[in-house]
């Protein structure tokens, strides 16, 4: 008994291990340390990301205050006042060779005259163009004399910025001899635009004159051959008058024009925002005005989407619903297939076929009632946008189709129990149901589609202006920018630490924003909608 | 760390002489015959002593009570049976004994204590890993890893280091052999041990579980998932383990627990409401509700 | 109702309704199909187009040279009255053996001969580290994001930087791969970074980029895994580090690289990010031909994606050109579908063997 006793001892219950402990932790403590350092690498690089961003981009508005001050403090801006003016009578000037082109036709297919005849016909007309475009000739002059001197002084002070620069480098490195010998030649504004501001006489003189003249042109016009033209032809007249009447006002700009007026901060800021030009190394002024390029990147996102949309949502609800399951296990595959084409192979076949496939398409006569068509340039919003559709509608099929497959079968079993057929459960019953599902699917494929970089880069056109929405749907045929294109095209060639080179960063940050955004509302929805299926 | 009681070694049943080295807790061989088939309650043992001390314990998950105030003292190498209605905390109280409800968020025992050998195991300086090696337990759904037989068995003597292949090949077939398995599996060790039949895998996990040699072997429903013929299987096991094991074991099915336990605890709403040999529990309970249930009136 | 004789009151009956859904279910399948028609048509161009770019009439069939060559300028002339199409070498040496050539104004098209060799090996490079990275970061994350987290404001910090992260546009982490990698920054005057145009600067860019996709994909695989598995080994005394590495990511593991490889797909296909820090528009050395090892990490390379970027963009399009363009598509359009193809039959594969 004793013996088996002494070889049954029952261990001790001792279940309070020492194990070995660094800096308090565990060894398993610290593995699970270990991996949470490496979640949380998903949160340091988003906040590097935006500190990056924040860090390159934000001195831009810093430069950019101070090139808007030399604008103005160089009499550029001055400038640039009369300048609109003949702008202004540019675009005049294209509105009276549009007229011409309608006189010409007019007389060519209505009149059936021979060429010679129909311009011959015209001559009076030409007579008239030729009188009102010479009419500006003084003041163009005047214009471009002015442009040289207002870009000397700029020029100025560009150097001596650069000798200070030398100088304080110099300094730096303690050699103070040579820096004392660098020789700055400060800028006066004051004294360098005396001779500017002395020929505000001159143009008063010149103003007036062109008064004179445009409006003894008009008086001259012959008159149209047609009603429909006619009324053309007064609208002309009216633009004219209105033309004239801004002369006033110009001239009021330049005689309350003070150089040493201030520029605040926020205009250095609303510069950006809604700045309509993007215009970089110019010999005159560069301007940094995000507004063609996020309106180009808006324009071919929309076309994509409303490609994509109807495509994508359609063929997810025919898998998920209508199709059989051989289909199924065919079609989706083949989808995700699509959606592993490199970004840069779409734009390169863009560039190749789908440009060229297009432009010849809205060549056909049988399609000239789509708007815009036909059209001549190769690469557009219309290219760039379908071939997003075809990168976007994987984004949005997948999503989509999830959100259907969420919804209970229950749903789709009570509505066939009470005699609905198939597409009417589809419509009433499995689409509502899915609806928040879908329009975030829909949403995150905006997020795919303003981001992509490498399509709009080679496909959209690359002009930075804002289109010409006065065209109507038409306006899908015009070349534009993005904002993705734009960093990818411009950020191997600009100055480190430049205004232009943080300008990108700030539209980069941009871009960031815009996609934290879509993603917060897609997210926002995609919750609502839990809560809704309970 | 030494909490041997003395007294408890008396009052133990007596170890049959094959039993291994010392130092070692011991695994006999099943007795198979009598005591496997016998009604333990005709049995005419040794009053039991104390294995696990239940004291007014509250368990919540979240802001959700789960139990409230049990008091149940568990007797070592006896079986007793949880019994009561689904959610009446029966499951909840089994996982508190290996803290195996530590993994569930918000859960915690938030007043009571629980003393294994009088070892109280939600003290702070109780190491969880070092628990569950000595409270082994068997989980409704079979789960044996996708590993082979062998592997499954040897899994939890590797974690502790052991990789003498001649001792592995021992405590294997001990376990197997203790999990009434051996003859079925031996000459397959190296197949997985998910291509065995339902009752073969629960039987498996129960192998497993008494190759790291615990001294408690809880289980949760066992059964639910076996049929008849694989249960009577599993329960005959149960009747061996007996002689080397505390084991509890939650289930559903009443006459499992009439069958096969010598104490048996109704739970019901998170309360015990009553706590008696399993005879008694069966023929002449105390409580009303005892009775409906046990009577098949509700759960 | 209008039962014919010798129907029954449930007998099939043609209506207005039925056609109506049988015609817009026929549009449903129509969009789907030309949706598949549309990729398939894309894809069958470059295809077609680069075949024969790669491929020659006589043995061995294919043009090795296209992808064992550096890219040459291609020169197109005509002398003595027959025209020639050479590439760089080739064009000294004819002109070294005429010398009369030499006056021949010659039409030159830039990187329109030889072939996309470093090209090759760039992405290669580029794919291996940054997956690297990628998936050493992104399982470790999903390890703990699926095993030891419990919810919490650091958690949801974390998930929420996660599906941030999935939506930054590609071009965003090339600006911050270039201000971060390439360019450095100082912190109380130490340098950090700053390795320029180099293949470590593209790596960590790629693996920023796709790690959203490897964690949500390891957290899936992870998942999939029965909990029971878990709670076998805890119950058997293991630890949770014990239980995770044998009782979890083996089963997870195939999982895991699986979903994994569609991350490689991107990687490799994605060329914003590496257009400002680690491609080169053409670079005479090859990579492994560097003076010290160090210097193999900060070394700039070719890449197909921007190769392609390059070719279609910078040099016109005509005949002469056509080869290198459709030809590097074609192998580039090749080696994604085929990565991306492995990917599909991998997991429906082990969709179909890993049912626990």
């Amino acid at each position: 008994m004793s013996e088996s006793t002494a070889t049954r001892e029952p261990p001790a219950f001792a279940v309070s291990k020492k194990r070995l402990r660094l800096l308090g932790l565990t060894l398993d403590d610290a593995i699970k340390v270990f991996f949470g350092g490496n979640a949380f690498v998903s949160v340091i690089v988003l906040a590097l990301i935006t500190i990056f961003l924040f860090r390159e981009g934000f001195g831009f508005f810093g430069q950019n205050r101070q090139n808007l001050r030399i604008y103005r403090q160089a009499g550029l801006e001055y400038v640039d006042f009369i300048r609109t003016q003949t702008d202004d009578h540019t675009a005049l000037t294209r509105y009276l060779s549009d007229l011409r082109l309608r006189q010409l036709s007019f007389f060519l297919q209505e009149k059936k005259l021979s060429l010679a005849d129909a311009n011959a016909a015209l001559a009076a007309f030409d007579d008239f163009a030729d009188r009102f475009g010479t009419a500006i000739d003084p003041l163009r002059a005047m214009v471009s004399d002015l442009t040289e001197q207002a870009t000397e002084i700029k020029t100025k002070f560009i150097v001596a910025g650069d000798k200070r620069e030398e100088r304080r480098q110099l300094t730096a490195e303690g050699k103070t001899a040579d820096a004392a010998a660098v020789k700055i030649d400060e800028v006066n504004f004051t004294n360098e635009l005396k001779p500017l501001l002395a020929t505000l006489p001159t143009y008063r003189a010149v103003n007036r004159e062109l008064e004179q003249k445009l409006k003894g042109v008009l008086d001259t016009a012959p008159p149209p051959p047609t009603p429909e033209l006619a009324v053309r032809f007064d609208r002309f007249k009216d633009l004219v008058q209105i033309y004239v009447a801004g002369f006033p006002a110009v001239e009021k700009n330049l005689e309350t024009w003070d150089y040493l007026k201030s520029v605040p901060v926020s205009q250095a800021f609303t510069a950006f925002v809604f700045g309509h030009e993007w215009l970089t190394a110019s010999f005159w002024q560069d301007w940094y005005g995000v507004v063609p390029l996020f309106v180009g990147s808006l324009m071919v996102s929309l076309v994509a989407l409303v490609i994509a949309v109807p495509f994508g949502v359609g063929a997810a609800i025919y898998v998920n619903q209508i199709a059989t399951a051989a289909e199924q296990k065919f079609i989706k595959p083949c989808i995700e297939f699509i959606s592993a084409i490199p970004s840069v192979v779409l734009g390169f076949f863009g560039i190749a076929v789908l440009g060229q496939a297009l432009r010849l398409l809205s060549q056909q006569s049988w399609l000239s009632w789509v708007p815009g068509f036909p059209y001549s340039e190769r690469l557009n919003i219309l290219t760039a946008g379908c071939l997003l559709a075809l990168l976007a509608v994987p984004t949005i099929f997948t999503l989509a189709e999830d959100a259907l497959n969420n919804v209970p079968r229950a749903f789709k079993e009570a509505s066939f129990a009470l005699g609905a057929s198939r597409l009417q459960t589809i419509v009433k019953i499995i689409v509502p149901a899915s609806l928040s599902g879908i329009v975030s699917a829909v949403l995150l494929g905006l997020g795919r589609v303003i981001g992509e970089t490498m399509v709009v880069l080679l496909c959209a056109g690359n002009r930075i202006a804002i289109p010409d929405f006065s065209a109507g749907l038409a306006v899908i045929t015009q070349p534009v920018h993005t904002m993705t294109g734009i960093i990818a095209q411009e950020m191997g060639e600009v100055v480190r630490g430049g205004i232009h080179y943080r300008a990108l960063f700030v539209v980069g940050l941009l871009l960031f924003l815009l996609s934290l955004l879509i993603n917060y509302v897609a997210q926002g929805i995609v919750r609502r909608y839990r809560i809704s299926i309970g | 760390m030494v909490t041997s009681v003395p007294i408890l070694m008396d009052t133990r049943p007596s170890a049959p002489s094959t039993a291994p080295a010392a130092g070692k807790p011991t695994v006999r061989p099943p007795a198979v015959g009598a005591s496997a088939v016998a009604s333990p309650a005709a049995l005419n043992l040794p009053a039991a002593t104390t294995l696990i001390d239940i004291e007014q314990v509250d368990f919540f998950y979240g802001a959700t009570q789960a139990l409230a105030d049990i008091n149940l003292k568990i007797d070592d190498r006896k079986v007793t049976a949880f019994i009561g209605p689904s959610g009446c905390g029966k499951s909840t109280l089994l996982r508190c004994l290996n803290r195996m409800n530590d993994l569930i968020e918000g859960a915690r025992v938030s007043r009571g204590t629980i003393r294994i050998r009088g070892v109280e195991i939600y003290q702070p300086d109780v190491d969880v890993i070092e628990l569950r090696k000595r409270v082994g337990m068997v989980f409704q759904k079979s789960n044996p890893f996708p590993k082979s037989i062998y592997e499954n068995i040897t899994y939890g003597l590797r974690l502790q280091g052991r990789s003498d292949k001649s001792d592995l090949d021992a405590v294997v077939e001990k376990s197997l052999r203790g999990a009434a398995l051996w003859d079925e599996v031996k000459d397959r060790l190296d197949t997985s041990g998910l291509g065995l039949s339902g009752g073969q895998q629960q039987r498996l996990c129960i192998a497993r579980a008494i190759a790291v040699e615990p001294e408690v072997i809880l289980m949760d429903e066992p059964c639910s998932a076996l049929d008849p013929v694989a249960t009577a299987k599993v329960e005959e096991l149960i009747q061996t383990l007996r002689e080397n094991y505390t084991i509890v074991i939650v289930t559903h099915n009443m006459q499992q627990a009439a069958r096969c336990s010598d104490k048996t605890a109704f739970f019901y709403m998170g309360r015990l409401i009553e706590y008696a040999d399993t005879r008694n529990i069966f023929t002449n309970p105390a409580n009303p509700q005892t009775e409906a249930y046990v009577s098949g009136r509700f759960g | 109702m209008n039962i014919a004789a010798g129907g029954h009151i449930f007998q099939s009956q043609p209506n207005a309704a039925r056609r109506w859904e049988h015609a817009t279910f026929w549009l449903f399948r129509a969009a789907t199909y030309l949706v598949l028609g549309c990729g398939l048509s894309v894809f069958a161009t470059i295809v077609f187009k680069g075949t024969r770019a790669l491929v020659k009439p006589e043995a061995p069939f294919i043009n090795t040279t296209f992808f064992t060559d550096a890219p040459e300028t291609l020169y197109v002339f005509t002398f003595e009255g027959k025209g020639y199409a050479q590439g760089d070498r080739e064009h000294r040496a004819f002109i070294a053996a005429h010398p009369a050539a030499a006056r021949v104004k010659a039409e030159s098209y830039v990187y329109s001969a030889g072939g996309i060799f470093p090209c090759i090996v760039g992405t290669f490079l580029l794919v291996v580290g940054s997956m690297a990275i990628a998936l050493t970061l992104g399982v470790c994350a999903a390890i703990y994001l699926n095993e030891y987290a419990r919810d919490g404001a650091f958690i949801r910090f974390v998930r929420l930087a996660i599906l941030n992260l999935a939506g930054v546009p590609s071009i965003v982490f090339g600006l911050f791969g270039f201000g971060m990698f390439v360019i450095g920054f100082k912190v109380f005057g130490v340098q950090f970074f700053g390795w320029n145009v180099s293949l470590a600067a593209g790596w960590f860019t790629l693996a920023f980029m796709v790690l959203p996709v490897v964690i949500t994909a390891s957290e899936e695989s992870l998942k999939a895994v029965p909990m029971g598995f878990r709670a076998g080994s805890l119950a058997l005394g293991a630890t949770k580090w014990q239980t995770i590495r044998k009782n979890v990511l083996p089963y997870a593991l195939p999982g895991i690289l699986t979903s994994s490889i569609l991350g490689i797909a991107r990687v490799a296909g994605e060329t914003a990010p590496i257009m400002f820090t680690a491609a080169y528009v053409v670079r005479d050395k090859l990579p492994w031909d560097v003076a010290k090892v160090s210097d193999f990490f900060f070394q700039g390379v070719m890449a197909l994606p921007y190769h392609i970027y390059v070719v279609s963009s910078k040099i016109p399009q005509n005949e002469y050109t056509e080869r290198v363009q459709y030809g590097t598509a074609f192998v580039f359009l090749l080696v994604v579908a085929l990565i991306a193809a492995t990917s599909i039959l991998l997991r429906n594969k082990l969709r179909s063997r890993y049912q626990w």
